[in-house]
């Protein structure tokens, strides 16, 4: 996993803006957000956040605090009760179509792996590439290509079950990089990971970064956090300090 | 893993569905496909009956609910015969009796025994009755197995005890199934002297029986002139009514195979709303969604329809082989009935699928992926 080479070999180049006209990497803009649930939940209860294109924060703050729901927002996938999320310059709420915003733009780590059990590694890979124009086989190779970065060569073939927690959360990583997204979002990406694990995701993250990424992690190890270029505390719904 | 690969292992791994999806409609086709067959079966042999042998065309009375009870008076037959372009004309008369218990609607065909041979009429054994005998009787040979006769022996029917002066054969069902008597004595014995039920027209050579048998549609509107096997049903209602019925079960069929589809979807759907959740959340779109659940059904819809038509060739290989049916009922497969297994498993997928795919396409992502 040391070896990131192949995946920046095989990066398509970077260029301004992505297909939907977002630039790349994206910046990061939140106005006035909150996220209510029915029966008086409040995840977040107001959030101004502005994230640098390019740059790698770790979110962290208490259990419950509304950090997984936050990611949510910005990977389209949940939308705000109020306020804008504006990523790459363009407003999520004027999306068309999220499902390609999601595809072409966002590479994203649940906090559960959400892998499809009936699926091998390989396969749980290659899902986000259909659509994307690639044939079957350079799908493969590029799932194989993205599990050997994660120190998953050989297991390729392997049912979610049969793989352990730590292995899974890397085949989740693979699966969210198999696009090239402009913007990484992974939640607890390391939080099924021993030292060492966790050292070489770091790594592979940096690289990501490095080739033209935005990456928004949640954690809550402290020394993971301070790998990022910037930490964001949140509590209660709320970002409590983080100067950018 | 190829888009066809995935429809392929989710088909694999989703047994119940894909076997409940399949079973639905196979059974809906083998149904559609049965009653098409068979229906057909009817239509073409009751057809022949009126068209035996070699005639031009076949005149009925028109708008009977009953081809049997159609009639056509003497000078009716004399006005066909009149009509230019008419080479011949033969009245036959066809009646129905009950001989025993077994046979409760026997068919009497009074025609002249001059007139077999031309209307395909082969002799078999024996030899035909005298023109005016009132107790000489021939057998189909079908009837004379199922009877129990042959010639010689005596057989009581049409008001007589007749000998059986042979065995014939008309290659048809039903024609074989019956007996033919001198034309007056069949007359005689139902009181319809004079009358015939179909009139077989042979035309003058060279020239068309479509210019003639239009003719006489014209000239006499209380007639109607049958041409071909499909035409029958100008003739006899009773086939429309046959078709009419054939169609509304082909109909409820496809509705009752639509609901069943529906529901095994949507159970499946409940099942797989977190997988849906997930593939819209790593940036499928709704059109590939969509896609991929059409996919797999209409594979399984195109499985349940072959199962389907081969179901059908058993049943209605029983059906021909049940005694109460024997003789009457054949299957007549044609390529209509294969598209009509393919119309019949599209249509319930596509009716079936509606609901369930646009659920699944409607999912929020973040909901989909959070159900239990
Ligand atoms: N679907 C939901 N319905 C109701 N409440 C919800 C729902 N999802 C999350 N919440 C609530 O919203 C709040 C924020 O949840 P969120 O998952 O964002 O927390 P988190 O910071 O990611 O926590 P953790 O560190 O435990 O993952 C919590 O109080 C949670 O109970
Ligand atoms: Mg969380």
């Amino acid at each position: 996993m040391s070896d990131t080479t192949a995946t920046d070999g095989s990066r398509a180049r970077r260029t301004d803006s992505s297909r939907c006209g977002m630039e790349r990497p994206p910046s990061i803009v939140l106005e006035g957000v909150t996220r209510h649930y029915p029966g008086r939940v409040t995840a977040l209860a107001g959030i101004d956040l502005t994230v640098d294109a390019g740059s790698f924060v770790a979110i962290t703050g208490p259990s419950g605090c509304g950090k997984s729901t936050l990611l949510h927002l910005i990977a389209g996938i949940d939308e705000p009760t109020s306020g804008t999320v504006v990523v790459g310059g363009i407003d999520l709420a004027q999306l068309h179509d999220a499902g390609s915003y999601r595809r072409d733009e966002v590479g994203l780590v649940f906090q559960l792996h959400q892998l499809l059990p009936r699926l091998s590694a390989r396969a749980n890979v290659e899902l986000p590439m259909f659509g994307t124009g690639r044939s079957a086989r350079a799908r493969k190779v590029r799932a194989d290509e993205l599990l050997a970065l994660v120190d998953l060569a050989g297991r390729e073939e392997r049912l979610p079950v049969q793989l352990s927690g730590g292995e899974r959360q890397r085949v989740a990583i693979a699966r969210a990089l198999a696009n090239d997204p402009g913007l990484l979002l992974a939640d607890e990406p390391t939080g099924s990971l021993d030292s060492e694990a966790t050292d070489n995701v770091m790594r592979l993250f940096r690289n990501v970064q490095q080739s033209g990424t935005t990456i928004v992690m949640v954690t809550h190890e402290r020394d993971v956090a301070e790998l990022a270029d910037r930490v964001i505390h949140m509590r209660d719904g709320r970002v409590v300090d983080g100067p950018h | 893993m190829t888009f066809l690969g995935l429809i392929a292992r989710n088909i694999w791994s989703k047994k119940a569905r894909s076997v409940g999806l399949t079973a639905a409609v196979a059974f809906a086709v083998m149904t559609v496909v049965t009653l098409a067959v068979t229906s057909r079966g009817l239509e073409s042999s009751a057809a022949q009956i009126i068209s035996v042998g070699k005639a031009d065309f076949t005149v009925v009375q028109k708008g009977v609910s009953d081809t049997l009870s159609s009639t056509i008076d003497e000078q009716e037959m004399a006005r066909i015969r009149a009509t230019p372009g008419v080479a011949s004309a033969v009245g036959v008369l066809v009646a129905t009796e009950k001989i025993n218990a077994a046979n409760p609607v026997f068919i009497e065909i009074g025609i002249s025994p001059s007139q077999l041979a031309a209307f395909g009429v082969t002799i078999v054994r024996g030899h035909a009755y005298a023109p005016d005998a009132t107790n000489q009787v021939m057998l189909g040979w079908r009837a004379a197995a199922n009877l129990g006769l042959n010639v010689g022996d005596r057989f009581k029917a049409n008001g007589a005890v007749n000998t059986v002066t042979g065995i014939y054969s008309t290659g048809n069902p039903f024609g074989d199934a019956a007996a033919m008597f001198p034309l007056p004595a069949v007359q005689a014995y139902n009181r319809v002297p004079g009358i015939v039920t179909l009139a077989f027209v042979k035309v003058v050579p060279g020239v068309s029986p479509a210019t003639v048998s239009s003719r006489i549609d014209h000239d006499m509107p209380e007639l109607t002139t049958i041409r071909t096997a499909s035409q029958f049903g100008r003739a006899d209602r009773n086939l429309v009514y046959l078709q009419a019925a054939v169609n509304g079960s082909t109909v409820l069929a496809v509705l009752i195979g639509a609901v069943i589809v529906g529901n095994t979807m949507l159970l499946s759907l409940f099942e797989r709303t977190r997988e849906f959740g997930l593939l819209r959340a790593v940036g499928w779109t709704r059109r590939r969604t969509a896609g991929l659940l059409m996919g797999e059904s209409l594979l399984l819809g195109v499985g349940g329809a072959a199962i389907g038509v081969g179901l059908s060739f058993v049943v209605t290989a029983v059906l021909e082989r049940l005694p109460a049916l024997r003789g009457i009922l054949h299957a007549e497969y044609s390529a209509n009935a294969f598209w009509r297994a393919l119309l019949t498993a599209l249509a319930m997928i596509l009716i079936g699928s509606v609901y369930p795919i646009v659920r699944a396409t409607l999912l929020s992502p973040l909901q989909a992926l959070s159900h239990e």
